[in-house]
């Protein structure tokens, strides 16, 4: 019976291992189709913030599922590493049931390490089942579980494997102890401190018995990690199984060395690696490809992205769109795009004359397009993205599910000219007047008239640069320039700079549209154009210093110009009151008796990390400030970033209405907001619910500047 | 089917225009020239008529400056097929007589099944023209048209009016002047601008077209600009504040200035 054992474990690890290995190849060579993208920079510092979220867990123990899971994920991490020994000391068992590996098999600190960690990890995976087993979908409310989705038999399957495995390594130590008990061997005191008192009942078996229950239980524990192995190399969709190899490099390549998530600004427009500059439009080649339409435009590191998803769902249960029953979820999206990739992963890997030969149906499937009512998803899902940045904030293998996103929106609007038609109007505006509203340009300073201060306007007095007097050229934004709630912030911001002896200019008619929403859109040609032109005029100009009151135009200015040769300092207007405040030059005198919650808009918050400056300036001008459940980094978006501010919102209940209802509920009487979108789409929210008897009374949504220039004035 | 769309280079429609002093024509180099809003809509009608019919070419028509060609080339853009550029200085002041004589000669003989407008510019706002260009040719005109139809040799057209909605046909060739209702232009995509490119735009001067030139320009054309102003300034308005009188306030003013 031995040989048998013996050959049968021979042969399923050959075979275990050989489709392992030939299943990694396969990912080798899938993500080598993949269009190249630089993710080598910094690899000391890359290597730090690997280790640092790998063993701080400093992306899993996020709210809201919070420390309990990471800490248990850590544990399993660890000791599903470490035990790795004791399956090697299983085959060597399987021969001689008295094998030990050499120097360390009966060293006492790793038999310890051992020891702690196999009960360490039955009980942290126990705990994981059970908070899978709690939290899954229940049939009332599916939607609501972050797990909606995700592939239950799989997760089961890998941590029941865990448990067994946990239970096997504690039960071998324990017959090991009996055996070595029955010898009389001297090294049984100091290696068994957690499972010699199990080996205590055994003591009574045969010398023989102890080394057949030794052989089976190695040979039990080799068949149940065979198993494991041959289950994930059939299945490389299994990403809650591959995370466990590909995690440490999807970390490690992630798009900031520092570990920073990929929010703020949006990766280039690449062809063939580099990066695209519009006004080299006549050397473009006539087919070039824009964005992604194949699976195979996607770069390396997307490819690598939509493999390593675990389907935590921890994206899920942050998404503004997925919360309002939208179709979009960026689990759901990610495991769309992964399951495709692997289903054509044949055809991707082919050369142009293979792939002729593949199976038709094959190459049908690589045909499918990625978008569409017979796509791998469908357009509402692609559009319904606010590209709030939740889910890569979330993320703990660091997915950047906007880039992708985007990239896919390049494609449909620059190739295939499939998008929502009410971003035509959005479009259109932007190219021909310079701003989303289709407004004219002569109407930029009609906030000044309105003023009784004097502003100075760029070129007015013949000036062709910014004088040396002025401290900050005042970015007004389309926003800040046309829409009444956002003129009010403008003017505002204008008042308490010129209280504070701030000197300042606006560029009036030269401003232009950032190209923001154009970008969001995937319209990168119209936001290049934008761009370009207001690059060339800050330039020329030589603009430094510049405050902004819309966290869109700050993220385009401060973010995504450098890749264009703009260069600036660029500040929100609530950094620079709060930097005014603390220096004293503005005093609030009057704090205000009512109670103000904030609402962090994403592009502020989430995008630039500004979370304190608006909090301490409302700390400044109101009695009692009150947070939302979801506040800063985990703030729910307003439903108007993405280009959405211009689109319909069709689809499941308003992403506006339930922020809004969030903040009502807080009792607060002021709603403060720092984003003349976030203004608009919550100022709708509570006007809604005050149509309703008794609902929202005498409750306002006002810019952090208007609660500061109450106080400053009365 | 061919279809040929007449298309205008304009001055941005809401930029503030001024006439220049010497020649009393519009100032075209102070402000941006974009492609006439309405065009769109015929443009977009002619590539959804061609695309219907499963073929078929669309020429866009435009005389106008050298610059004019930007205007052809944003239509090409959409995903007409070629261009026709009547360039001449001796056409610049044509007003619409004139302008509908140098189009008609342009369009004469060369085989379109419908040569559609938009129903008017943005700047002149004649909407005089697409008629005009019917009867030199002697064709039939379906002007204001919101709905499109065409099949075999007829086309068929709600044509928009004050007074209700009309629907008229006409045998082809026949010429269509559109209306903003009829459709949703579609933005160029960049496919589109890149192919735009390479479409041929065919120049022709007005010697070309056979255009006698005694009967365009600003000294061929029927109607001449005399002198023009600016339009005065508003006057401020008088304001009434309501101190238990502001009725009869109002009630004088009105009799003031003979309404009442």
């Amino acid at each position: 019976m031995d040989v048998l054992v013996m050959i049968v474990a021979a042969i399923v690890t050959v075979i275990a291992v050989g489709l392992f290995v030939r299943t990694v190849v396969g990912f080798v060579r899938q993500f080598r189709v993949g269009k190249s993208i630089n993710r080598t920079d910094k690899p000391a510092v890359r290597t730090l913030t690997l280790l640092k979220e790998v063993f701080l867990a400093t992306r899993l123990k996020q709210k809201p599922v919070g420390p309990i899971v990471a800490a248990s994920h850590l544990i399993v991490l660890i000791a599903f590493g470490v035990l790795f020994f004791t399956l090697v000391t299983a085959y060597g068992q399987l021969v001689n049931p008295d094998f030990a590996l050499p120097l360390i098999g009966h060293w006492p600190p790793f038999s310890y390490l051992i020891e702690i960690l196999s009960w360490l990890m039955v009980l942290a995976i126990l705990i994981l089942i059970g908070v899978r087993v709690t939290r899954r979908p229940n049939p009332q409310e599916p939607r609501k579980s972050r797990f909606f989705g995700s592939t239950m038999w799989q997760a089961y399957y890998v941590e029941i494997t865990i448990l067994a495995i946990g239970i096997f390594v504690i039960a071998l130590r324990a017959a090991e102890y009996a055996r070595g008990s029955v010898q009389g061997e001297e090294f049984i005191n100091s290696n068994f401190p957690l499972t010699g008192w199990i080996g205590q009942n055994w003591t009574g078996l045969s010398l023989e018995a102890l080394a057949t229950l030794i052989m089976l239980l190695a040979f039990g524990k080799i068949l149940v990690s065979m198993a494991w192995f041959v289950t994930v190399a059939m299945t490389p969709t299994m990403g809650v199984a591959w995370h466990r190899f590909l995690a440490f490099f999807n970390v490690w390549f992630q798009r900031n060395a520092n570990g920073k998530p990929a929010l703020g600004q949006l990766e280039p427009i690449r062809y063939d690696g580099v990066a695209l500059d519009f006004e080299k439009l006549d050397d473009f080649p006539d087919d070039i490809a824009l964005g992604v339409t194949a699976m195979t435009d996607f770069s390396w590191k997307a490819l690598l992205d939509f493999s390593t998803c675990t389907e935590c769902g921890r994206c899920q249960s942050q998404c503004p769109a997925w919360n309002t029953e939208k179709p979009l979820s960026p689990k759901l999206f990610t495991i769309a795009m992964r399951n495709h990739a692997h289903a054509i992963s044949p055809w991707m890997t082919a050369t142009e004359e293979e792939r002729a030969n593949l199976d038709p149906a094959l190459i049908e499937l690589a045909e499918k397009p990625l978008v569409g009512d017979d796509g791998v998803i469908a357009d509402d899902i692609l559009w319904s993205c606010t590209t709030c940045g939740a889910c890569v904030n979330q993320c703990p293998v660091d997915i950047a599910h906007i880039d992708h996103i985007v990239d896919i929106r390049r494609s449909q609007v620059l190739v295939q000219s499939e998008f929502p038609t009410e971003l035509n109007g959005l479009f259109k505006n932007v190219e021909n007047k310079g701003n989303p509203w289709g407004m004219n340009a002569s109407g930029r300073n009609d906030w000044i008239s309105e003023v009784d201060f004097d502003v100075k306007v760029f070129g007015m007095n013949g000036e062709d640069t910014i004088p040396e007097d002025i401290d900050y050229l005042f970015w007004v934004g389309c926003a800040g320039a046309y829409e009444d709630r956002a003129k009010r912030t403008t003017k505002n911001v204008a008042e308490l700079m010129n209280i504070a002896g701030v000197s300042f200019m606006v560029l009036g008619e030269g401003e232009t549209c950032t190209g923001d929403p154009a970008r969001r859109a995937g319209n990168e040609f119209l936001f290049q154009m934008q761009a370009a032109q207001n690059i060339e005029v800050l330039n020329e100009i030589k603009a430094t210093k510049i405050v902004v009151t819309c966290p869109h135009c700050l993220n385009a200015l401060k973010r995504e110009y450098p890749q264009l040769g703009g260069n600036y300092e660029v500040v929100h207007h609530t950094e620079l009151l709060n930097d005014l405040v603390k220096a004293g030059r503005l005093t609030p005198v009057n704090k205000i008796d009512q109670t103000v919650t904030y609402h962090d808009p994403c592009y502020l918050g989430r995008h630039n990390q500004v979370y304190n400056p608006p909090r301490e300036l409302i700390g400044a001008t109101a009695d009692s400030f009150v947070e939302m459940d979801r506040n800063r980094d985990k703030s729910f978006c307003c439903g108007a970033g993405g280009a959405r501010m211009w689109m319909e919102e069709k689809l499941g209940t308003r992403i506006n209405q339930t922020r809004g209802d969030e903040a009502i509920a807080t009792g607060a009487k002021r709603i403060a907001v720092g984003c003349p979108f976030c203004s608009v789409m919550l100022n709708d929210a509570v006007n809604t619910r005050q149509q309703e008897e008794g609902r929202a009374v005498g409750v306002e949504v006002v810019d952090v500047s208007t609660l500061l220039l109450n106080a400053a004035k009365s | 089917m061919k279809i040929a769309v007449c298309v205008k280079q304009v001055p941005d429609s809401w930029a503030e225009k001024k006439l220049r002093d010497g020649d009393s024509l519009l100032d075209r180099d102070s402000v941006e020239a974009v492609l006439n809003e309405l065009d769109e809509y015929a443009i977009e009608e002619a590539l959804q008529i061609t695309e219907a019919q499963g073929g078929g070419e669309v020429v866009i028509v435009t005389m106008g400056p050298e610059r004019a060609g930007e205007a052809v080339r944003k239509a090409l853009s959409m995903g007409a097929d070629s261009g026709i550029h009547l360039v001449d200085a001796g056409l610049a002041g044509s007003d619409a007589a004139a302008t509908s004589y140098a189009l008609a000669k342009l369009l004469e003989g060369r085989g379109f099944d419908l040569i559609m407008f938009g129903s008017e510019s943005t700047d002149a706002r004649m909407s005089v023209v697409p008629s005009m260009v019917a009867e030199r040719l002697g064709l039939p005109q379906l002007t204001f048209a919101n709905k499109v139809e065409v099949s075999g040799g007829t086309v068929t057209i709600d044509r928009v009016g004050d007074n209700g909605i009309e629907t008229i046909s006409a045998a082809t060739p026949a010429v269509l002047g559109m209306i903003e209702r009829s459709n949703e232009p579609r933005y160029p995509s960049f496919k589109g601008i890149m192919a735009a490119k390479k479409k041929p735009v065919e120049t022709v001067s007005a010697a070309d077209a056979g255009i006698d030139m005694s009967a365009v320009g600003s000294a061929g054309s029927w109607s001449q600009v005399n002198s023009f102003a600016a339009r005065p300034p508003k006057a401020a308005g008088v304001v009434v504040q309501d101190e238990g009188a502001g009725g009869v306030a109002i009630a004088e003013f009105l009799d003031a200035q003979k309404v009442l």
